[in-house]
């Protein structure tokens, strides 16, 4: 006994000492976690590397349909600026796809599996919490994504990438945003219980057609196009395209790249803010109702 | 008070009895009686869930949307797409193929999903092992749990397909100068051996479990087989050839040579029609006896609970 708080206390882990060590400690511990519980499905590694290619295909073949036959290499799907719009789009597709379920999806297996009441018993800290079921999706995900990348690359066309560093921070505010998006879908959860798949379902495919990740802007009919403009996602996905293919004529679609830059960098900082403070407001209806472990 | 204590139970038996539901005399009715239970358990289940169904209607044209919008954008106009999609068809009906394509895909993932999906979420709430371990036939059950599926899919598929029409402006004169009568035929044929290919995808649950990315992967993999927004004949030829032993590869080309007017694989629809007789006869029996086996295996090692 004595032992063991010695332990705790030394990483600050007691329940009196609540500082910045043991909440870093906390988040170390809680990523852990998430990666153990990963590694307990070997076949969810290799299926997510294979779902990008096959899904990179099926869209690829029909993409081919409607090149001319015979076309040169810089027409139709083989043209640079139509497979960069596609594959950024994709990529930032994969990132958002995945954060509305990963994090929902993980809270709702605690919920089956009892482990969800007892998590938020203890004194660890909620936002910690959710923001380690997170590491996964940048993990994996971003891996997806270099391998599509250079999938890509080899099979369709030399993908204009310019301005590195730029599309990173512009990657960086956008994903930040989606998080967030992550965290009202994780609060949606524990209040909607089943539904809440259907809804995270149901999102993604509107965000992907609403958000043109797998086309330009410009296709979208004039109405759809409106509702567009009115979500932020939507500038995250033109400026990342944009700055990673060198602003190529008639890009960015949407707005300036200014505005873009200010809506991007507010959707960053505000989204996650107002997804954790809906998250937790969620998780104490809940609790007050009728507690969190009914599912 | 002691009479009618001994008088329940011998009632209830004499309707068991009556009902041919007694475990000694397990009939055609008794397991008609079990399938009808679970399709009604099932219908009553979805009713609570009904985002679910709205959302088999709106998915198939969502999915659709998006080989046609990134066809508009590669051909630079809904024309020239039409043109170009012409060269390599056959026909300039683009939108009708690519709505075809995902309604029907969506019929067929819906079968597969709602089945293993079904296993699964028993599995988790721990009334999987109960259920089979019970003296009711597992085919009945199963047959009930296909019954299900095909009146939810068939209805979602209908309104989902007008629907997708209609948000694409296709006019439905273009689609009901096809053939419809064949075109049904093709589909509820073709959804036999799918719900034989679902007991498959059944089994693959029981033995592996946590089997979502899995799933999610095979509803990939089916879409690129049955050549969800192309013709399996652009495929390399070893992946035809996959595609070709795949029926819902057949159902799909099927339904769009008879409403589109295209070709199909063997020439004439009655020889197609053949083949996914063939495919009838096989898969289901596969599939059942497969389930029966996971079902053996998984109960003599860890047991049917365990998720």
């Amino acid at each position: 006994m004595a032992t063991q708080q010695k332990t705790l206390q030394s990483q600050e882990l007691g329940l009196s000492e609540p500082g910045f060590r043991q909440g870093l400690s906390t988040f170390r511990a809680q990523i852990k976690k998430q990666f153990i519980v990963m590694k307990r499905y070997p076949i969810a590694f290799i299926t997510s590397f294979a779902m990008v290619f096959i899904i990179l295909m099926v869209f690829i073949l029909a993409a081919t349909l409607f090149t001319p036959k015979g076309a040169g290499d810089d027409v139709g799907i083989k043209s640079g600026v139509i497979a960069g719009t596609m594959f950024y789009g994709f990529c930032l597709f994969m990132f958002t796809s995945d954060t509305f379920w990963t994090i929902g999806n993980s809270m709702r297996m605690e919920q089956y599996q009892g482990t969800l009441e007892s998590l938020f018993l203890t004194p660890a800290n909620k936002f910690t919490d959710l923001a380690s079921r997170i590491t996964i999706i940048v993990f994996w995900t971003g891996l997806n994504t270099v391998l599509a990348l250079l999938l890509i690359d080899y099979i369709i066309a030399d993908i204009p990438f310019a301005n590195f560093e730029t599309a990173i921070i512009v990657l960086l505010f956008t994903l930040l945003g989606t998080f967030g998006i992550g965290f009202f879908m994780a609060g949606l959860g524990i209040r909607l219980k089943e539904s809440s798949e259907l809804l995270a379902n149901m999102l993604q495919f509107f965000v992907l057609i609403l958000c043109a990740m797998f086309f330009p802007f410009s296709v979208l009919p004039e109405p759809v196009l409106v509702i567009s403009r009115l979500i932020p996602l939507s500038y995250g996905v033109d400026l990342f395209r944009s700055t990673m293919m060198g602003f190529p004529s008639g890009y960015p679609e949407l707005a300036s790249t200014q505005t873009e830059w200010v809506i991007v960098v507010a959707f960053g900082i505000i989204m996650p803010i107002a997804g954790f403070l809906f998250y937790r407001w969620s998780v104490y209806r809940q609790r007050a109702k009728s507690g969190i472990s009914d599912y | 008070m002691s009479t009618p204590m001994v008088a329940m139970p011998s009632s209830r038996g004499e309707a068991f009895h009556s009902k041919n539901l007694g475990l000694s005399a397990q009939g055609w009715r008794a397991n008609l009686s079990i399938a009808w239970a679970v399709f009604i358990a099932r219908m009553r289940t979805i009713r609570r869930y009904k985002g679910f169904l709205i959302m088999e209607i709106l998915l198939p044209t969502l999915f659709a949307a998006l080989p046609i919008l990134l066809g508009n954008a590669i051909a630079g106009s809904s024309k020239q797409a039409a043109a170009n999609f012409q060269d390599h068809t056959k026909t300039a009906s683009y939108v009708a193929y690519m709505i075809i394509g995902a309604n029907v895909f969506m019929m067929v993932s819906g079968a597969m999903w709602n089945f293993g999906m079904w296993m699964r979420r028993e599995q988790q709430t721990g009334t999987l092992e109960s259920l089979l371990l019970s003296p009711a036939s597992k085919a009945a059950i199963l047959s009930g749990t296909a019954l299900y599926i095909s009146i939810r899919t068939s209805i979602s598929f209908f309104i989902a397909f007008i629907f997708g029409c209609l948000a694409f402006g296709v006019p439905l004169e273009e689609i009901f100068a096809g053939n419809i009568l064949l075109a049904l035929i093709f589909i509820y044929i073709g959804m036999i051996p799918v719900y034989g290919l679902s007991f498959l995808f059944g089994a693959l649950i029981m033995e592996i479990k946590e089997a979502s990315s899995l799933v999610n992967l095979l509803q990939w993999v089916i879409s690129l087989l049955m050549g969800i927004f192309f013709p399996i004949t652009i495929l390399p030829s070893w992946l035809q050839f996959v595609a070709k032993i795949f029926p819902p590869s057949w159902m799909n080309n099927d339904v769009r040579s008879s409403l589109l007017d295209l070709s199909y694989f063997m020439g004439s629809w009655y020889l197609d029609l053949a083949v996914l007789f063939a495919f009838c006869l096989i898969l289901p029996m596969v599939g059942l006896w497969i389930f029966s086996r996971a079902e053996k295996h998984v109960k003599r090692n860890q047991g049917l609970g365990q998720f």
